[in-house]
């Protein structure tokens, strides 16, 4: 059931995300670029976490207790601050923008044919 | 090993020489003296590995690389490599030395070094290569170094960088027939050679020519007129010839380097080096044979209406490249020995009258024929150099020239199978224009009188070095055959063969004293030759017409595009999703209900769980439908605590830790950046939330319509997954049961730190790289009119709406109260103390270097977000976020790399408390200092100076604070 659930969310906030990519206001695409991170992570996290009662800790161990999988957990703590990089860069995208065409809005704007 | 050094020394030379430190240190002449040094040192290293090449046949060398998939550096040393090594090395010592009193600029003579070195590194692995890929490698290398050398001038220079792209565009095109070419030829001898096995590539030169059937095989005539292809168009051949006349913008030396001595015979190397497997077919002989002679009439023809002198020199080096390619193609490689010879004579006096061109361009500012004249008086030893010189091009007894000539005529005369009588007459018309050519440059350059005033600087005289050591060798080697040139021929040319000085009166001897009478009877005619000529057509012509229909079609398409970034979006994504519902998606929903879990039960923590997904799910809404960016924002920040929320009930407290303080931080940012965009853009945005370009809302059905199936495979890619999750890996369990071995109970904090420590130390690579592409982007933006702030036209729709209707946009600036000025100045050394806790203790509970960073760093941006920009900055004076990045770097590199020197390998684990003897002492602190401790810290040093740098760039005052919204409004017309 919390399987079917998560998968539930995590299909929904991927539509979002890239449902808000498509605004023509940047700074509500680059959310939605945060949100698709955001529903990667938590797919790690659901896919690779298995049942364990206890966090990953030598002294759980030692005590012989079920720990959490301890990999996907160091694979998504790097993988948030590395999304946190590539999410300032947007934002610095659309900071450069407005500043040079004064406009947060990419319908202003078709450089790109240039 | 040798081999591989040998090509390694000019690349290693170079990268030092590129280094500030040796910029600074080492002067113009030290820079000279070392490169020069270094050529003339492979030269003599190469020398001496001559007998054993002689002994051994050829000496292959090879250095492992990836030997799962059979590849490997090797290297092959036979008497062909060895006669092009020497030539690459030896001419390469002079030009080197001729190029430090050739540039004024010490900057200038630097930065040419560099690549010319890089050039010779890549040249001498052409030749030294043992098999096909290393050589198309190198090969390509040479393309591209000579890109960068003939487009030296290119930063003022139209024409250098037309002769730049001309030259890579058609030996880049040439280069791709090659590549295509060489694997199939190496297929081709995986079948002769393996024939019990399927597919087998055999690369290695020595093992192709080995492959003696090879011109029976079924792909023969593919991979012949591919490499073919790629041989003519590096080697200047005609109909691919006007690409090196095009190349004379580069400075004179590289010209006499890469344009005549060098690189412009890769492809007779690559034609001699197959030749022994593939002369046997005529489809190799004539294709060589046809373009040969037709290159080397069209270029001597074109020679002599040339008025530019280094035009001229190229002309001619296209003659003599086609010369020799139709000597290589001559039945029964009986071409060879002439061929070599010619090589070897060419490289010998074409280099020198390069460099004599390069002087007097220098001397006097121009090269253009007709306003030179009487240089003699100046630059006596340089005419002597010219006289030698030009006369061994056009042949005369007895310099070396001239016995390359006669052996050229006596093998076109006695081999050749059929058309004797029409190649002959080729062979000695381009002979002729040859010779009157020769005569032009002594005679036009530098007897007679001056044509025009011309102003005279003269250069230094070590500059006259490197011609006159090379017109000596034109002037002498003819009479020391037997002790310099025979023992080379007899490495590289495969059956015996006799070479003299003068072969006496016989045909051949005629047939070049008539060349030599009839080249002067041209000479005399000159001037009217000249002014009566005009040229048709020309293959430069073709290939402009070419280019200009590229860019025609490059303009059509153009229309097409809208140039709105959102709609390329949409379409990339609507064929995703279109695929997804027509191709796979429907049968892959069907199967995924069928795995539809059959356990429904749920338990309390599953509650919680639920609760936090629907948290979830419903602020991921509320971010697409309000409109207030704030409100947006801080929505986005609830999906963040509600993730970190699900990852702690999961039993992951160290990546809770992270996700909630990176999202935090990620909010703040989001809103200090909120506060730097003009309001009236952001109203703007904000009343044309829901609709399109057009003012209607066909985009948002479409939009929906996208994101729906998208989201749709995404649930069922995750439900699928989910079911079918793996068994838990055992490399999870090896971490849990080994993180005791490197003193942490935090079993994630070791594995970032230790276990997977190279992947750790490039994601904060990956993320300070980051934080530099921000400071590139907004660092820039400050200056005005700086490289990425190009005066753009404001966008005229602005003028909508009116600046003051922003006015009730939540703005982050208002935030500086007494309260919150207060609370952060609190929070600063708290949260440094928290983040040294989470480093030093990070072994016991959650918390790392990453979290510790980003604790810092968020306590620093509580600063900009509440005082400002300005005020931060000033009472923040320690805070330089570009050096503590590289600090962090400099830190975790070190930390890395020390393990190496006491054998423990890269990232290895190191205990130094345990090492230095205060375990104990540490110890009862509950401290641990290893290299993961280190590492630790140089990660929150590295993350803290990237948040710093992000936060810094973005929170830096916007235009609107300097400049009134009017001014900006005013303008956009």
């Amino acid at each position: 059931m919390i399987d079917l659930l998560f998968a539930l969310s995590i299909g929904i906030l991927f539509g979002i995300g890239v449902f808000q990519l498509l605004r023509r206001d940047l700074i509500k695409a680059a959310i939605g670029f945060a949100i698709l991170f955001s529903a990667i992570n938590l797919f790690f996290m659901a896919v690779g976490a298995f049942e364990g009662d206890f966090a990953p800790y030598v002294s759980n161990v030692e005590a012989g207790r079920q720990t959490s999988d301890p990999l996907i957990q160091a694979l998504i703590l790097t993988a948030i601050v590395v999304s946190f990089g590539s999410f300032s860069l947007v934002l610095g995208f659309v900071n450069i923008i407005s500043r040079r065409y004064g406009t947060v809005d990419s319908d202003d704007i078709n450089k790109l044919k240039h | 090993m040798e081999l591989a050094l040998i090509a390694a020394a000019p690349f290693g030379l170079s990268l030092l020489l590129a280094t500030p430190f040796a910029r600074i240190t080492l002067g113009k002449l030290a820079q000279t003296i070392l490169s020069s040094l270094v050529m003339a040192a492979l030269f003599v290293w190469l020398i001496s590995m001559a007998p054993r090449a002689q002994v051994e046949g050829a000496i292959s060398q090879t250095i492992m690389w990836m030997p799962s998939a059979g590849i490997s550096l090797s290297f092959y040393l036979d008497g062909l490599a060895l006669l092009f090594g020497l030539l690459i090395s030896g001419i390469g010592a002079l030009i080197f030395f001729y190029a430090g009193f050739y540039f004024d600029d010490p900057k200038e003579h630097n930065r040419f070094i560099i690549w010319l070195l890089a050039f010779a590194g890549a040249m001498l692995a052409v030749v030294l290569a043992g098999n096909v890929l290393m050589m198309f490698i190198a090969w390509e290398l040479t393309s591209i170094t000579s890109f960068i050398l003939i487009g030296f001038k290119g930063a003022d220079d139209a024409a250098a960088r037309e002769g730049a792209f001309k030259a890579l565009f058609v030996t880049g095109l040439g280069a791709l027939a090659l590549l295509v070419g060489l694997v199939m030829l190496s297929a081709a001898a995986g079948d002769i050679l393996h024939p019990e096995e399927e597919i087998r590539f055999v690369g290695d030169f020595a093992s192709i020519l080995q492959a003696t059937t090879l011109h029976q095989h079924e792909w023969y005539l593919l991979f012949t007129i591919l490499i073919l292809l790629g041989g003519f168009t590096k080697s200047a051949q005609f109909p691919f010839h006007f690409w090196l006349p095009g190349a004379m913008s580069a400075p004179s030396p590289a010209s006499a380097y890469l344009h005549s001595a060098t690189m412009v015979k890769a492809g007779i190397y690559l034609f001699a080096r197959l030749s022994p497997v593939m002369h046997a077919n005529e489809l190799w002989t004539n294709a060589l044979l046809i373009a040969g002679l037709a290159t080397m009439l069209v270029g001597a023809y074109f020679a002599v209406f040339q008025r530019d002198l280094k035009g001229l020199l190229a002309y001619s080096t296209v003659s003599k490249l086609g010369a020799i390619v139709a000597m290589i193609g001559l039945p029964n490689q009986s071409g060879l020995k002439a061929a070599f010879l010619g090589i070897i004579a060419h490289a010998l006096y074409k280099s020198a009258l390069f460099l004599v061109a390069g002087t007097i361009d220098h001397a006097t500012g121009t090269r253009h024929i007709d306003r030179l004249g009487g240089l003699r008086r100046q630059m006596p030893i340089l005419f002597w150099v010219t006289v030698v010189s030009a006369l061994s091009m056009a042949g005369f007894p007895f310099l070396l020239g001239f016995v390359a000539k006669e052996t050229l005529l006596d093998a076109m005369l006695h081999y050749t199978t059929s058309g004797t009588l029409l190649v002959m007459l080729i062979v000695t018309v381009s002979a002729a224009f040859t010779a009157m050519a020769g005569y032009m440059l002594i005679y036009d350059v530098f007897l007679g009188r001056p044509r025009t005033r011309l102003h005279f600087h003269q250069p230094s005289s070590w500059i006259r070095l490197g011609p006159a050591l090379l017109a000596l060798g034109s002037l002498s080697l003819g009479f020391l055959l037997e002790p310099f040139i025979v023992p080379i021929l007899e490495l590289a040319v495969p059956k015996s063969f006799e070479l003299h000085l003068f072969a006496g009166f016989n045909d051949v001897f005629f047939l070049s004293a008539a060349i030599l009478v009839a080249g002067f009877f041209l000479f005399r005619l000159r001037k009217s030759l000249i002014a009566r000529i005009t040229f048709p057509l020309s293959a430069d012509a073709v290939y402009r017409e070419f280019i200009s229909y590229l860019e025609w079609a490059g303009t059509t398409v153009l229309q097409t595009q809208s140039g709105f970034v959102r709609y390329y979006l949409a379409i990339i994504l609507g064929v995703v999703a279109i695929v997804l519902t027509v191709e796979g998606s429907r049968s892959e929903v069907f199967a995924g209900l069928q795995i539809l879990p059959t356990d429904l039960s749920v338990t309390i923590t599953d509650l919680a769980k639920i609760f936090m997904l629907v948290l979830v799910v419903a602020a991921g809404l509320l971010t697409v439908v309000v409109r207030e960016h704030v409100k947006a924002a801080i929505a986005y920040g609830v999906i963040g605590y509600a993730i970190g929320v699900i990852f702690l009930i999961n039993r992951a407290p160290d990546v809770a830790l992270v996700q909630m303080l990176v999202e935090t931080m990620a909010t703040v940012l989001i809103i200090i950046m909120l506060g730097r965009i003009r309001a009236d853009a952001r109203l703007k945005v904000i009343n044309n939330l829901w609709k399109g370009r057009h003012d209607h809302r066909g985009g948002l059905l479409r939009d929906l319509g996208i994101s729906i199936v998208i989201g749709l495979s995404v649930f069922v890619f995750s439900l699928t997954a989910l079911q079918n999750r793996a068994e838990r890996q055992s490399i999870a369990e090896w971490h849990l049961a080994n993180a005791k071995s490197v003193n942490t109970d935090d079993v994630v904090g070791a594995i970032v730190a230790d276990f997977r420590g190279s992947d750790t130390l490039l994601e904060v690579a990956v993320f300070t790289t980051a934080a530099l592409g921000v400071l590139t982007l907004l660092g820039r933006g400050r200056q005005q009119g700086g490289a990425l702030t190009p005066s753009a036209a404001r966008v005229s729709s602005l003028r909508e709406t009116d600046a003051s209707d922003g006015e009730d946009i939540q703005d982050a600036t208002s935030l500086s109260t007494p309260f919150t000025r207060s609370v952060s100045f609190i929070v600063l050394p708290i949260a440094i103390l928290i983040g040294l806790a989470q480093i030093l203790f990070g072994g016991k509970g959650p918390g790392d270097g990453f979290t510790a960073g980003v604790t810092i760093g968020l306590a620093v941006s509580l600063w900009y977000v509440v005082l400002g920009y300005n005020e931060a900055k000033q009472l923040l004076p320690w805070f330089k976020p570009a050096l503590i990045v590289r600090l962090g770097l400099i830190i975790a590199i070190a930390n890395g790399l020390f393990p190496i020197l006491i054998n423990q390998g890269f990232m290895g684990h190191v205990e130094y408390d345990q090492a230095l003897g205060i375990y104990d002492i540490v110890g009862s602190f509950g401290l641990h200092i290893t290299s993961s401790l280190i590492f630790e810290i140089a990660i929150a040093i590295a993350v803290m100076g990237g948040i710093g740098i992000i936060i810094e760039a973005i929170a830096y005052p916007s235009e609107r604070s300097r400049e009134p919204a009017e001014a900006l409004i005013g303008d956009s017309g």
